[in-house]
């Protein structure tokens, strides 16, 4: 599956003539309203759920397998019968702050309105004139949603949705608490907000609302959210080891606008954010964000800081090959990683210090060893590097030794991982592990 | 633009907080990819007797000694016989349109022969000028009637039927020594013991380490395409 | 997906299309790229370790060009047959996107300065009757002065690594001594030396000579090119030449300039295209689009194009000029004509050192473009007038990753046994002691050393085949030969327990069964005189001003240096007069 179909850029790109020649028409302030709209668009990643087809934007249709059926993202594009061009804005509205659809039928949770409902009236404006005006309407419908009854029942999603989601009211007073700086305020809003981080990157109750929607609601707030398709999301607090206390801020915001840092490249789901969103933000917009991230206390109080181990590094250059895991790892993952664990960041990561690597859940270490990841291709930097998949190649045993020495390596501080551990994850991730990854021309 | 955006789309599965559902036993993925390029010695292409012939040949070309073991210890007649059935093998990528002249050697092959058929009429023809010459097929005779054979074949003076008995040597060499130094996975070089007696360090390919050891000899051990370690 | 027009159409996805293309995008220009051959990425099949293979690699050809479909006839001399080329050997042709530029070694040269105007130079020097009877020795028709913006552009966007002499006039470094002044530094420092290398440059260095590190398309550490490509460092795997580059650390099309066009709508990358001829207006002095044949869907089609860029294979581009009627074939006997003249080739010996038992030369180690030269007998680097011969070589250690069935194929030099017994131990004392140097040197072109038309055979898709006629030629045996002589003192300096030098000998035709280089050249090249080349010094056809053609074919004779760099700087100094003339004036760029 390549992941930019050729077709498919053509007719964005037919389409963003189109668009072009219409805004030409308008005032300027209603092209600069669409123009906010069309970036709102992106920072709050409307496009990940709602484009399952990248020649028909926005026209939805992404399933949702669950094992209790299976979900389609709606089409929000203006077409009247199919999209949302029967909407008032007081309906579009509701369904991102409330999620409350037209007709008062409530939304499935996967929508994230808890985080929209912080947005102003003047970003949802926005949203709406872009979504009204500036998407073309396309004339199809995602299939119905196959839920098995009683689930199929919306009702208790109201329920839910009256017990955890916050009203966009209290959640707009929130947003305008007192933060040190207008920057750092700006950061809170389009992390708390557009960006909806915290579903993924904060812990849920078993409720499955986020434990906390802002960072004054305590320290779960962005501390690591459950795996999604495998994939851990890390904790983007200011923890040492496990967070991101030693990234810079310049760190994170070449991390958010390019895919790749010094410190990190980006895997899983937030490639589709940095793909789909946050590389289209302006600068001050990543330095707001990335302040913000900055003033977070670690979730992890015990965490001693990381310091480079030297030592291993040395034992392999000698010829030594202390156990299974480093025979391995000098097989097949140091020709790119190197034998210090710095890699070649930002061509190829680092492990050594890495936080995902030291993460108490090894899964996305795990996946990224059997899966190979490619870091996404964005408009600053165009190349999409691919590291290999070895799950053809290494055992289940192979696997839990050369993910036991990385995390325990040059510093890092992580649990072993053991054979059974990798046996479980493979038959939990079946599905993800054998979904092929893109396969970038690169 | 990816199509379909694999993995948050299916945050909502977390969040109504399944557990999994797709239970696979078993995955030893090298042992099944071992396994599946685990091969028997059961000829697909040659017979029985051209076997033979290959056998005794390529232990000619590549014999055991103290440095280690023959052509056939390591596969090669196996790794041979699994080439006749490649692209390769069939002459696919070689020019085979026609009209096919003669010229100076230097000028390069001009038989109409592919791989395979070059060896179906190499070894009959070496098995027929073994029983004239010797009085037994090639695999029957001592290996130093074998060798003097061969050393006739590569000097150019004996021709079979339809080519120069040189030009099947120079195939049969050429096949040999890939067998025994090409990646195991394509069943010759077994255990690695043809890179072993180079220490060739196989499929690791990397020396960042190791630009410039000011002639010490490397210190690691070769490794596999499909992971097998030595 | 029919295509009907395009501003610019380019044939062959190497070097010299994607950097036309690129530059064609930046012009604002619609481009369609047609080429022969599949979709060629890293993530795919040039992923570990899967790309670290050396069968299905450099043995059974997985990156050069099939012959099955289409090939070459080789004679040696106008009076002989020509026969197929049957079987890659002595040069590999690339096939699919980055063609030989994603299986090159990455050695990455400028021109010298007195190798582009050699036919003046060698006049001034030595008089015109230095040169022999039937040479055609000529001028590019460009300078090294005009070139050198080029040069350092594709440095860049190569990210090569290097070590500067002079900058600017300065000497800034422990460079080549012998090469022109440079605008700017390499954008990479160059690569380290392998253990061979540094023994060589210490007895080069011993012997008198100048040596110096390869300029090297081989990223000595990650590098992010002007287009914003990043590339990985080269960890010296060994699998560059016959291979792509898994690390991202070989320059390619692919990896250096094609991910920053394959999301640009204005560009579109059609595989699988093998184009037929370029079609001519009625009075053939316009072209109007080209014809390619869909090998997937085994159809003809036709795209209109303003300005069509033939930028295949070097013989390829001569190929398709003349099934396409573009330019006066070539006539050795009335020596009219240009199309198919000036066909070269480089000469190529290899000579080797086996060192005591205890040296381990871990020849596995190397990158294709790494390694240190000594120029002292390269180009006319050294006084020719008591020599008698025109043209140089540079003698180098290249140790680009010697694999195991290519070192058996080869087996332990001319005195051991090629098979049975004796044959492994001189294989392992050969792989594990010995370390190997090149003369790579110039091949002068000729009267009757040319490309034309087979009148016997033809591709798969019905079309003649090219003959090439083709053979050593004395001045180039000499040349050869002398420098050869002077790798002698550098062996007695290694302290070789033995040592074979490998020189070409006195009447040695040209042997189509072994591999020498893919460095072949001219048959379409540029000058100033349209009686002597078929393209003027922009590379554009003399007769058909809305073609460009660009690559080694423009080579007027073979250099000591690797083509590559100078086939890059070409393409950026005829795309940069395409954009800056051409494009708003369309035309002949020159006039007589």
């Amino acid at each position: 599956m390549m992941p930019f179909p050729r077709t498919g850029f053509r007719l964005l790109a037919a389409f963003g003539f189109i668009l072009a020649t219409q805004a030409s028409a308008q005032t300027s302030s209603q092209k600069d309203l669409l123009e906010k709209g069309r970036y709102l668009a992106a920072a709050a990643d409307c496009s990940a759920c709602h484009t399952h087809d990248a020649t028909a934007p926005y026209g939805g249709g992404n399933p949702f397998r669950l094992p209790i059926g299976t979900l389609y993202a709606p089409n929000i594009t203006p077409d009247i019968q199919h999209g949302i061009g029967s909407y008032t804005e007081t309906d579009f509205s509701n369904a991102l702050r409330r999620g409350i659809g037209k007709n008062g039928k409530p939304l499935y949770p996967a929508m994230p309105f808890p985080s929209y409902a912080r947005m102003t009236d003047a970003d949802i404006h926005a949203l709406w004139i872009y979504f009204h005006d500036g998407v073309a309407p396309i004339a199809r419908s995602a299939p119905d949603n196959a839920i098995h009854w009683p689930l199929s029942m919306r009702w208790p999603m109201t329920l839910w949705r009256w017990a955890f989601a916050p009203t966009p009211k209290a959640a707009q007073a929130n947003a305008k608490r007192d933060f040190p700086s207008d920057e750092i305020a700006r950061g809170a809003y389009l992390v708390e907000g557009p960006g909806h981080c915290g579903a993924c990157h904060t812990p849920r109750a078993l409720t499955m609302q986020e434990k906390a929607l802002s960072s004054d609601e305590g320290d779960a707030f962005l501390s690591s959210g459950a795996a999604v398709d495998g994939w851990t999301p890390v904790n983007l607090r200011q923890d040492d080891r496990t967070g991101l206390g030693r990234w810079s801020e310049n760190d994170i915001v070449a991390f958010l606008a390019t895919g790749r840092s010094k410190k990190g490249s980006a895997f899983g789901g937030m490639s589709d954010a940095i793909e789909h969103g946050t590389q289209y933000l302006s600068t001050a917009d990543l330095h707001a964000i990335a302040r913000y991230l900055k003033t977070s206390l670690p979730a992890r109080k015990h965490e001693k800081p990381w310091h480079a181990n030297p030592a291993i590094a040395q034992t392999l250059r000698e010829g030594r090959l202390p156990n299974a895991g480093s025979r391995i790892y000098i097989d097949r993952c140091a020709a790119c990683h190197r034998t210090d664990g710095h890699g070649y960041a930002p061509a190829f990561p680092p492990l050594a210090g890495n936080p995902t690597l030291m993460d108490k859940d090894p899964g996305s270490l795990i996946l990224i060893v059997l899966r190979g990841a490619t870091v996404v291709p964005t408009q600053k930097a165009p190349s999409a590097l691919t590291m290999p998949g070895f799950g053809h190649v290494l055992n289940d045993q192979e696997v839990a030794d050369v993910v036991t020495f990385i995390r325990q390596s040059w510093g890092n501080s992580g649990s072993t991982v053991t054979a059974a551990d990798v046996h479980d994850f493979r038959n939990r991730n079946a599905e993800w592990i054998n979904t092929p990854p893109p396969k970038p021309f690169n | 633009m990816s199509t379909p955006s694999s993995s948050r789309r299916h945050f909502v599965r977390n969040a109504a907080g399944t557990t999994a559902f797709l239970l696979l036993a078993g995955h030893d993925f090298r042992a099944r990819a071992l396994a599946a390029t685990a091969l028997s010695d059961k000829p697909q292409f040659f017979t029985p007797e051209e076997i033979r012939f290959l056998n005794a040949a390529c232990d000619c070309i590549y014999p055991h000694d103290d440095l280690g073991p023959s052509a056939t210890e390591l596969g090669v007649p196996v790794f041979i016989d699994r080439q006749m059935n490649t692209p390769y093998g069939r002459g696919e990528l070689w020019y085979m349109t026609g009209p096919f002249r003669e010229g100076p050697a230097n000028l390069g092959y001009q038989l109409p022969f592919a791989p395979r058929d070059l060896y179906r009429k190499g070894i009959a023809g070496a098995d027929h000028y073994a029983r004239s010459a010797r009085g037994k097929v090639f695999a029957d005779l001592d290996t130093h009637d074998q060798i003097e054979i061969l050393t006739a074949f590569e000097g150019g003076a004996v021709h079979f039927p339809d080519l120069n008995a040189r030009l099947f040597f120079e195939q049969l060499r050429r096949n040999t020594l890939e067998g025994v130094f090409a990646d195991p996975i394509y069943g010759g070089n077994r255990n690695m013991e043809g890179w072993a007696l180079l220490a060739f360090p196989g499929a690791r390919a990397d020396f960042m380490d190791w630009v410039n050891q000011e002639g010490a000899a490397y210190p690691f051990a070769p490794v596999s395409i499909s992971g097998q370690k030595a | 997906m029919t295509l009907k027009r395009t501003d610019v159409v380019i044939i062959g996805a190497g070097w010299a299309g994607a950097i036309l293309a690129k530059e064609m995008r930046e012009a604002g220009r619609s481009v369609v790229m047609l080429e022969r051959g599949p979709e060629r990425s890293t993530a795919t099949e040039g992923t570990y370790p899967g790309s670290i293979d050396e069968l299905r690699g450099a043995i059974r050809h997985r990156l050069f060009q099939n012959p099955a479909k289409t090939t070459v006839t080789i004679r040696n001399t106008v009076n002989q047959t020509a026969l197929p080329y049957r079987q890659l050997a002595a040069f590999l042709p690339g096939e699919g996107v980055g063609g030989a530029g994603l299986h090159w070694s990455g050695v990455h040269f400028r021109a010298a300065p007195d190798d582009l105007r050699l036919r003046s130079h060698v006049i001034d020097r030595y008089g015109a009757k230095f040169i022999p009877e039937g040479m055609n020795l000529q001028d590019y028709g460009v300078t090294y002065e005009e070139l050198e913006p080029f040069f350092d552009k594709a440095e860049k966007v190569f990210g090569t690594s290097g070590e500067a002499y002079r900058v600017n006039g300065q000497i800034v470094g422990n460079g080549n001594v012998f090469a022109p002044s440079r605008s700017d530094k390499f954008p990479l420092p160059a690569m380290q030396d392998v253990y061979t290398a540094s023994l060589f440059r210490k007895a080069a260095s011993e012997a008198g000579y100048h040596p110096y590190s390869l300029p090297a398309a081989n990223a000595s550490m990650q590098y992010t090119n002007t287009y914003g490509l990043q590339m990985g460092p080269c960890n010296f795997c060994g699998y560059c030449s016959g291979y792509d580059c898994y690390m991202y650390s070989k320059a390619s099309p692919n990896i250096n300039i094609l991910p920053s066009l394959r999301y640009d709508s204005d560009f579109t990358l059609i595989t699988d295209a093998h184009v037929l001829k370029i079609n001519l207006d009625s009075d053939r002095r316009k072209a109007t689009g080209v014809t390619y044949l869909d090998q997937r869907e085994n159809r003809e089609t036709t795209i209109e194009a303003d300005l069509v860029i033939l930028a295949a294979f070097q013989f390829h581009n001569v190929h398709l000029m003349l099934l396409s009627g573009i330019g006066r074939p070539y006539d050795p006997i009335s020596n009219t004509g240009v199309v198919g003249r000036n066909f070269v080739y480089q000469t190529i010996t290899t000579s080797r050192a086996w060192l005591s038992e205890n040296q381990f030369t871990n020849q596995f180690v190397g990158a294709g473009g790494a390694g240190v030269a000594v120029d002292d007998f390269n180009s006319d680097n050294f006084d020719h007038g008591p020599l008698g011969f025109v043209g140089g070589s540079p003698i180098w250690v290249n140790q680009a990753g010697v694999k195991p069935i290519a070192a058996a194929l080869n087996g332990g030099g001319k005195s051991a046994p090629r098979w049975g017994a004796g044959y492994k131990a001189g294989l392992v004392d050969t792989y594990r002691h010995s370390l190997a140097m090149d003369a790579h040197g110039s091949n002068m072109a000729y009267r009757d050393v040319y490309l034309d038309l087979d009148p016997t055979w033809h591709d798969s898709y019905g079309q003649p085949l090219l003959r090439m006629t083709f053979t050593w030629k004395e001045n180039d045996i000499r040349m050869n030969q002398y420098v050869v002589g002077k790798i002698e003192p550098i062996m007695k300096a290694l302290g070789a327990r033995r040592y074979e030098l490998g020189r070409l000998e006195h009447g040695e035709a040209f042997d189509t069964r072994r591999y020498q280089t893919t460095h072949l050249g001219g048959g379409a090249v540029m000058g100033t005189n349209p009686n002597e080349s078929a393209l003027n010094r922009y590379l554009q056809s003399w007769d058909v001003s809305n073609v460009f053609v660009i690559g080694s074919n423009a080579f007027p004779q073979g250099m000591g240096y690797n083509p590559t760099g100078m086939v890059a700087a070409l393409a950026y100094w005829a795309a940069y007069h395409i954009r800056t003339t051409y494009l708003t004036q369309p035309g002949p760029l020159v006039t007589l």
